[in-house]
């Protein structure tokens, strides 16, 4: 996926995300990847694309910590003193939604569900690609493997392997 | 905790209360009805006991469902899915939450309890301090209230799955426990952790959902702080067959319950504020 096709997708994305807010007290929202990629968002400029994409990272990690317990976590209601924060788990990736003071509940989770259903073709697919600005390198990294003399220039490397 | 002292005409209960008339029970009369936040159930009890009253009282608490005779200023019966007696009498005035409220229940022919109100609550006191383990669930402030602790239990909720088939005229059955009231029921697993991640006390729990337990925690209380949404409080999860709740007590303390599939948790998630 380029990064123009990546950008149409995110703000296809973010489209569905904004009619969340037709449910009252919604703040906005933002989709990761199951690898803790921001794919959209739709929420106050507040809230800094890292502060979001290091959020929902956190966030996956609450997932996998059930996960690894053997629960497959599906919606969670997180509170936060005046805020809440409803997560929906989405094929490749997990809905975040903020709400600030009262909201209708039932009436949140079905747009949840709905809003869910939409993205989950463009979450999974943004899922399945390597990131836009990785994507030109990509060739490279897969080809420096061990015993191999390629890489991305600058990358450290020793005994043919790459250093983090 | 609420106290209601109702109208036999205009409470949705009383039609119930009505059908089966207790040769013998508590008459209801006119009365105020008042609701009281952070009373103490021994407070309630003395009051009763102070007022020579004849009723029968039925308490709400963390341990279920209680039922306490009053007559001429003393406890003379009392009864809960256990136990019956003194036993029971102790058992309900150990309970810290919850609601408190007059009902019709069937008269018991014999008082079952020959101690005095004092002799009880010193027991009680007694048993408390040797539950100091307990692993009851201290229902957490409501956010917005301050450090007020909110007992208020919703007993219309709780009524809506049993009330109706705690009346009997039979005796024998003020023993039977009724369907998923009791709080403390609704959960197969209640897990308290320490401040620093240690199992306080568990009920059906695991090592493992403990460190799982501690580390979504710390993980939801760093996502609160980046986002600046505030302090971390509770948790509900749905997963795929279960549900699982976590939430912030007092004193560094977090409490994880899951409850069982049929549990109600309408008034535990207002409580949580989810």
């Amino acid at each position: 996926m380029t990064g123009t096709e990546a950008r149409a997708l995110s703000e296809t994305v973010r489209g569905t995300l904004a009619t969340l807010k037709d449910v009252a007290g919604i703040t906005g929202s933002f989709v990761c990847t199951n690898e803790g990629r921001l794919v959209a968002r739709e929420i106050p400029a507040l809230f800094e694309d890292a502060v979001l994409s290091e959020a929902g990272n956190r966030l996956l990690r609450v997932s996998e910590t059930f996960a690894s317990n053997g629960d497959e976590l599906e919606t969670a209601v997180i509170r936060y003193g005046d805020h809440r924060l409803f997560l929906k788990s989405i094929t490749g990736g997990l809905l975040c939604i903020v709400v600030s003071g009262p909201v209708n509940m039932p009436a949140l989770r079905m747009a949840a569900n709905l809003v869910g259903r939409r993205i989950s073709p463009a979450v999974a697919r943004t899922q399945a690609e390597p990131p836009p600005e990785a994507a030109p390198a990509r060739p490279d990294v897969a080809q420096a493997g061990p015993g191999r003399s390629g890489g991305i220039p600058g990358m450290r490397r020793f005994r043919g392997r790459a250093v983090e | 905790m609420i106290v209601q002292k109702r109208e036999t005409n205009d409470v949705e209960t009383a039609a119930d209360e009505r059908e089966a008339p207790v040769p013998g029970g508590t008459a209801a009369t006119r009365g105020f009805s008042a609701q009281l936040r952070g009373a103490s159930l021994w407070d309630l009890v003395q009051l009763e006991c102070l007022s020579r009253s004849r009723r029968c009282i039925r308490v709400v608490g963390e341990g279920g469902v209680g039922y306490l005779f009053f007559d001429r200023g003393r406890v003379i019966h009392a009864a809960t899915a256990q136990a019956i007696g003194e036993a029971a009498a102790v058992e309900v005035l150990a309970w810290t939450n919850g609601s408190f409220e007059a009902c019709e229940r069937p008269w018991p022919e014999q008082p079952s309890i020959a101690a005095g109100l004092e002799a009880l609550l010193l027991r009680t006191a007694q048993l408390c301090d040797e539950r100091a383990a307990s692993n009851l669930v201290a229902f957490p402030t409501r956010p917005g209230d301050g450090d007020e602790t909110y007992e208020e239990l919703q007993i219309g909720d709780l009524e809506a799955h049993g009330g109706g088939e705690m009346r009997s005229s039979n005796t024998d059955d003020m023993l039977t426990p009724p369907p998923r009231v009791e709080i403390s029921g609704d959960f197969a697993v209640v897990m308290r952790l320490g401040p620093t991640g240690a199992i306080m006390s568990s009920r059906g729990g695991s090592e493992e959902l403990g460190q799982a337990v501690a580390y979504v925690e710390r993980l939801l209380q760093l996502t609160g702080e980046m986002l600046g949404l505030g302090p971390f409080s509770a948790l509900e999860c749905t997963f795929t067959h279960e549900r699982c709740l976590i939430f912030c007590e007092g004193g560094g303390e977090t409490v994880a319950l899951r409850p069982r599939a049929d549990a109600n948790l309408t008034a535990l998630r207002e409580r949580l504020g989810l």
